[in-house]
């Protein structure tokens, strides 16, 4: 029978359960499809590394024979060396203006045992014999390929025709970055395809050699013991660049997708279980004090304590049980889109969704949990009283002034409605303070998500109208004499200004800390590429010593004045030491900063560029690419309003979350405001209704409950802002990555939206509750005995 | 006839605050089997707090109290659950029931933990409710909510029946109704009845009536010649 009453009871409040069910429903989503879709992702990243032998090590030289590749293998430890040719090349679409390119990754047909083996997709594997090529499937399908469609490309000068005989997707390129420099894969401008090596040396007339290893570990030996052995043997041909597995682009990039995944498991879900188990708290403690009378009579049958409790934490169960089966069901239905998203993302195979009874059971648990432990607390109380005392109604709380009124400028200023409602705050402590705690929860999530798109919109146009203002970027394959070049693209018709840049990939070194980097070289007058304080003032590149980004200062745990160490392939491998002159913030990107001329003779040198920012007429762009976007020296000519749009897609990308985000707190602050309210108005229902019989309107009456909840809101939103500032201080820390380091600044806009988002919510909390006191019914609420 | 009900002594205070509440002195009783008694007194006369003492709701401050020579007055919580569940069933004056069960169901609710309960049906008859065994309190006036709590209390098969102003919210003929119910389990099944009231009129179909004033019994008065509950008048 209990059952039943149980069932009426929830059916009878159904709006404030459901509002509960939603909250812990929404919470245990978001744990259940991040947690998922981590799962998934790890899954197929863990298995495609395994069966497609993902290398250990990787090695860039200028040009290794051979038969030194047999020697290097002997090293101890080495397990597998494989030399490889890898070359960008641009790719002659018809129909397509832009520069398209491919980077072609040398393979041995037929070999089963090597690194980084191409799992085939589609079509077949190419022989060797004919000019033959596998394209990775993002570019295969951004561009509208077809198997055996033909991709005229310009290698070493000439065109050479190469036919698409599959697609294949390698483990190295999970996430197919251009340079480190870039932020987002663009699968239309940028792919990746397995050549024959066969062909690769015809094409590219090589010989035998390679300018590309890779290479695994025998069991038991590290990286670096492997490293300090075979990089004296390397120096000789020319070593560019050695890094371990973990340092690989995509590597990089897939493990910091997963690290923030793994914050977004623990931390959000947390929070919003924590909003409904107060919500739940409320609501139980409310009905059992309501039911008193009802409690007492069950007693005076003979029902135990525990069979008394048991029924009330049955309520906070059930509606535990039904978050949990909302949020899982919810959550598993959405990993699967989300899933797809992410293969836009990273090139997974074999990464999809599946229903996960383990997450669906996982979710029930912990809802029930929560659940349990706020049934409890909210039940336990009145089940110390005898049951002769719980039959009478309950003593009212304490009288007596509470500290406000002794404010005599704000009491006086008050109603009498404004005196009740404050009275009443007081006489409730417990309730107020986790309303206050509900509300302030929802203002800060508004706050942060606002923050989040605010913040977005000031980095981009700090990054493109403050700091970067060249039109076009010129990148050259190989470092140019500097003034050579600047003179000669200075030469071009419609160019204003010419500014060489010098980027040197590089090993930052300081105490134990490590950090890989690009130090940039600029021009001492540079005006297109500005260092910028975080007062918007202008640096200029140090001669003597190097500006950090805040980030890499923090990483290194460097301040001004230390010295750091350098260590880059330019100055083959002997590292020198160079003073940290200043910090500055840089919101994309992580670099170290020195005047271009300074850099090259640190690095023993002549005066170099990587490439040249131009500032030139609209109109003179398309020649300048027509001209140099061939030229075997140039790699490529980047224009600042196709960096921009790949900037701002970025960006939607993590729009349509925030605004999801958004909506959830909104729902959880509607849904602790209208409980509490509902909790309130069947506290209250006598007062209320004795003083509609004294003849206040129902306006008037609500204004007692709306006095206090906007009282406790406004402390909410006081409260709000430091949560909110830890919030975005956390998460924030949770995604800087080496692609962008999101800043804290003040800003109003995020606040002012917390604001109207939590005056909508109280607003249509109240609008609600409204409905209700109208159809208070004098007479009967008066005439019960409660 | 068996002593049921030993009371020696009983005090009970409360501590409101700063003061300190008298509700019973030294309250001294017998009750016998099958008795049926009326306790009179005026409202605060400690009535309701003997009753609830009696049931098993309530702790005594000082004093002792045996069923059928068992102490309550010194057992644990536990021990006093469990002969709320077997020996005692309850009357109130505002019904308590549960508002959202219906009439057979608030029956239903005491008899799933009762040791040998009576047919909910056959006793739903007996109060008269059996065409309306399937509607909620809301539905239902003040007596038939009574007979549904009347009923509640009877089918739990109890051996004490304790009414705390059972027809304090009714009108006369309702009232005799319900009187007429308990007369009837009283006599049908030999069981022992305890009315409360402030209405001295019931007290002419007592066995014993018990006068209460200021927390004291003031006296216990033998009616030698009990009338029925129709002849009843106030």
């Amino acid at each position: 029978m209990l059952w039943r009453k149980l069932l009426r009871d929830l059916k009878d409040n159904k709006a404030a359960y459901i509002a509960c069910v939603v909250v812990i429903g929404i919470g245990l989503m978001v744990f259940t499809f991040s947690a998922i879709v981590l799962e998934n992702l790890q899954a197929a990243k863990d298995d495609f590394y395994r069966d497609y032998n993902f290398a250990d090590g990787f090695i860039r030289v200028r040009g290794i024979p051979d038969a030194e590749i047999n020697r290097i293998k002997q090293i101890e430890g080495v397990a597998y060396l494989e030399g490889r040719l890898v070359k960008d090349v641009r790719v002659l679409l018809p129909g397509k203006d832009e520069s398209i390119f491919l980077r072609l990754v040398s393979t041995v047909p037929g070999e089963r045992e090597g690194l980084n083996r191409v799992q085939m997709l589609k079509g077949e594997e190419p022989d060797g014999r004919s000019r033959d090529l596998v394209v990775a499937p993002d570019f295969f399908a951004a561009n509208e390929l077809n198997l055996g469609d033909i991709l005229p490309v310009i290698a070493a000068g000439h065109i050479y025709d190469l036919r698409i005989s599959g697609v294949g997707q390698s483990p190295e390129f999970v996430y197919a970055l251009r340079t480190a420099q870039d932020i987002y894969p663009n699968p239309e401008t940028f792919g990746i395809a397995h050549v024959p090596l066969s062909v690769m040396r015809s094409i590219f007339q090589e010989g035998e050699s390679y300018n590309d290893l890779v290479f695994s570990l025998n069991p038991g030996y590290s990286y670096e013991d492997v490293e300090a052995r075979m990089k004296p043997r390397l120096e000789r041909y020319g070593l560019e660049s050695m890094y371990p597995k973990k340092d690989q682009v995509s590597e990089v990039i897939l493990n910091q997708e997963l690290d923030q995944m793994r914050g977004m498991v623990t931390t959000l879900p947390v929070l919003f279980l924590f909003v409904a188990a107060v919500i739940l708290y409320i609501l139980i403690k409310r009905m059992v004090e309501q039911q008193r009378g009802q409690i007492g009579t069950l007693k005076a049958f003979g029902y135990t304590n525990r069979e008394i409790l048991v029924h009330y934490i049955s309520y906070a169960v059930i509606i535990g049980i039904a978050g949990g089966i909302l949020g899982g069901l919810s959550g598993i239905w959405i990993s699967f889109p989300l899933t797809e998203l992410y293969k836009e993302f990273f090139s997974l195979p074999g990464l999809e969704s599946h229903f996960s009874l383990k997450y669906m059971l996982a979710d029930i648990l912990m809802a029930t949990s929560f659940s349990l432990v706020a049934g409890y607390f909210a039940g336990t109380d009145i089940l110390k009283l005898q049951p002769a005392e719980a039959m009478r109604p309950p003593t009212p709380p304490e009288g007596g002034k509470t500290w406000l009124e002794q404010q005599q400028l704000y009491w006086n200023c008050l109603n009498i409605q404004g005196k009740m409602a404050t009275r009443n705050i007081f006489r409730n402590k417990a309730r107020a303070f986790f309303t206050m705690l509900g509300i302030t929860f929802a203002f800060a999530m508004i706050a942060t998500t606002w923050y989040f798109q605010a913040i977005t919109e000031v980095m981009i146009t700090d990054q493109f109208v403050k700091v970067q203002t060249h039109s076009a970027k010129v990148v050259f394959s190989s470092p140019q004499a500097k003034d050579a070049v600047v003179r000669e693209i200075g030469r071009f018709p419609g160019v204003n200004r010419v500014e060489p840049v010098l980027e040197v990939p590089a090993l930052l070194r300081h105490n134990w800390h490590e950090k890989g980097s690009v130090i940039m070289g600029l021009s001492q007058d540079s005006q297109m590429y500005n260092i910028l304080t975080d007062s918007g003032e202008k640096l200029h590149p140090p001669s003597n010593g190097v500006l950090l980004s805040s980030r890499l200062a923090e990483l290194l745990e460097v301040k001004q004045g230390d010295f750091i160490e350098i260590d880059s392939f330019y100055n083959g491998g002997k590292a020198v030491n160079v003073e940290v002159v200043d910090v500055v913030p840089q919101y994309l990107g992580v670099n170290a900063f020195m005047e271009i001329d300074a850099l090259s003779a640190l690095l023993k040198q002549s005066k170099m560029a990587t490439s040249v920012l131009v500032d030139l007429e609209q109109d003179s762009l398309s020649a300048l690419k027509d001209k140099y976007q061939d030229s075997e020296r140039i790699a490529v000519v980047e224009d600042r309003g196709a960096m921009l749009a790949t900037f701002n897609e970025l960006m939607e990308s993590y729009g349509y979350m925030i605004y999801v985000l958004a909506i959830f707190a909104l729902i959880t602050g509607f849904a602790v405001v209208y409980n509490s309210s509902i909790v309130s108005l069947s506290e209250r229902q006598r007062e209320l209704a004795s003083l509609r019989v004294l003849g206040m309107s129902p306006g008037e009456v609500l204004q007692i409950l709306t006095f206090e909840q906007w009282f406790i809101s406004i402390f909410a939103m006081i409260t709000g802002i430091p949560l909110t500032i830890l919030l975005i201080k956390g998460m924030a820390d949770s995604m800087n990555n080496d692609m962008f380091s999101i800043p804290f600044i003040v800003e109003f806009f995020p606040f002012i939206m917390a604001i109207l988002g939590t005056a909508f919510f109280v607003v249509i909390a109240q609008w609600t509750i409204n409905k209700k006191i109208h159809k208070l019914s004098m007479v009967e609420v008066l005439k019960e005995r409660d | 006839m068996d002593v049921i009900l030993l009371g020696e002594k009983l005090s009970k205070w409360y501590q409101m605050g700063e003061v300190r509440v008298n509700a019973l002195r030294n309250v001294s009783f017998e009750v016998l089997q099958g008795e049926f008694i009326v306790v009179l007194g005026p409202s605060g006369s400690g009535k309701s707090t003997m009753l609830n003492i009696i049931g098993g709701m309530d702790s005594v401050s000082e004093g002792e109290l045996y069923y059928r020579g068992q102490p309550l007055h010194s057992v644990a919580e536990k021990a006093l659950t469990l002969y709320r569940r077997n020996t005692v069933g309850f009357i109130f004056q505002f019904y308590n029931l549960m508002p959202n069960l219906t009439a057979y169901e608030n029956v239903a609710l005491a008899v799933e933990i009762a040791d040998s309960p009576l047919p909910i049906e056959e006793v739903l008859e007996d109060v008269g409710l059996g065409e309306r065994a399937e509607h909620f309190p809301s539905q239902m006036s003040g007596g038939e909510q009574q007979r549904v709590a009347v009923a509640r209390a009877i089918a739990k098969n109890p051996e004490i029946l304790l009414c705390d102003e059972p027809t304090g919210a009714l009108d006369f003929e309702t009232g005799v109704q319900v009187l007429r119910l308990l007369k009837k389990f009283n006599q049908k099944y030999k069981k022992t009845v305890m009315v409360i009231t402030h209405n001295a009129g019931i007290a002419e179909m007592a066995d014993r009536v018990f006068v209460m004033k200021d927390g004291k019994l003031a006296q216990i008065r033998r009616i030698e010649n009990p009338v029925s509950p129709d002849e009843v008048s106030w």
